[in-house]
């Protein structure tokens, strides 16, 4: 008889089936993509796209290296989270990994086809400042559908690996 | 396949939150430990060094330039633990425990017979109980 197992009450035992998923969650959770990864991004992006319409020379190279050492900060801060406790590649079920960077594809095509499009249709009508248009509605559609993203991301490896959803 | 063995080490709550969340994922940095789990520094290198001693955790320590880096991981006989202490846990809520003969392992644990074969009727590795976590 394994009499371990008998002096452990099923409510301690489901409570520490709770506490482990909620462990799991939280590396999963932690690993998501931030809020201010999205809003810190789209600032550098107004920003970038303000240079290359309004500055010209040096002021424009100038502006080109602080947002690509912007970029390279905000991806870089991402990136030491992430590497500070990396989520178990087997952690979640088969199919999961796929489906979270499929979602990815489909969002960046979506926004850098909406952004293009609008810029070359702006151009074409001749009118000003086309580019600081084209990211406006950038912004408007990166920040709240990468939040969106986020959250779909994370609920899918959620429940994939088991835990709660 | 990982055979139901209830952990007495593992089961200890701040130890089970600590090793749950190590299970999750692959090397852990000691600050991200201590920031997630919730303990001071001391208490989490008593914990560490108790599952170290155990065979449970793995430790590194390296140099991020000049500053100390020290991160921890499960091995592989820790992970076989957790995942055996998990769905002994399982048995348990399912009302299943003890219906297969014992034990085997280190002091202090519980696990399946030595063959790893559970006695008919009992409660299989692979099966997953509704809303539960799965196998870590």
């Amino acid at each position: 008889v394994n009499d371990q197992t008998e002096q452990i009450e099923p409510a301690d035992a489901a409570r520490a089936l709770n506490e482990i998923g909620r462990r799991r969650e939280q590396v999963i959770r932690r690993t998501a993509v931030p809020a201010w990864f999205y809003w810190a991004s789209a600032v550098l992006n107004i920003a970038f796209t303000a240079d290359t319409e309004f500055l010209h020379g040096a002021l424009s190279w100038a502006g080109t290296a602080l947002f690509a050492a912007g970029m390279l900060a905000v991806i870089g801060l991402q990136l030491r989270t992430v590497r500070g406790a990396p989520l178990r590649g087997d952690l979640v079920a088969p199919g999961a990994g796929p489906r979270v960077l499929a979602s990815w594809a489909v969002f960046a095509a979506v926004l850098v086809g909406v952004t293009l499009a609008i810029k070359l249709s702006l151009e074409a009508a001749r009118v000003p400042y086309p580019g600081m248009i084209a990211t406006a509605v950038f912004t408007v559609v990166f920040v709240p559908g990468g939040l969106a993203l986020t959250r779909y991301q994370t609920a899918v490896l959620v429940r994939r690996s088991g835990g709660r959803g | 396949m990982t055979a139901p063995g209830f952990d007495e080490l593992i089961h200890a709550p701040t130890r089970l939150s600590l090793v749950a969340f190590l299970a999750a994922t692959g090397w852990a940095d000691f600050a991200v430990l201590r920031d997630s789990v919730g303990l001071s520094d001391s208490a989490l290198s008593k914990q560490l060094a108790t599952l170290e001693d155990a065979g449970y955790v793995e430790i590194r320590k390296a140099f991020a330039g000049k500053r100390p880096r020290t991160s921890a991981r499960l091995t592989p006989a820790g992970r076989t633990a957790f995942d055996g202490h998990v769905l002994a846990l399982q048995q348990i809520v399912a009302g299943t425990a003890g219906r297969w003969p014992s034990p085997a392992g280190r002091p202090g644990s519980r696990s399946a017979a030595s063959d790893g074969e559970p006695a008919p009727g009992a409660f299989h590795p692979d099966q997953r109980f509704p809303g539960q976590p799965g196998q870590g």
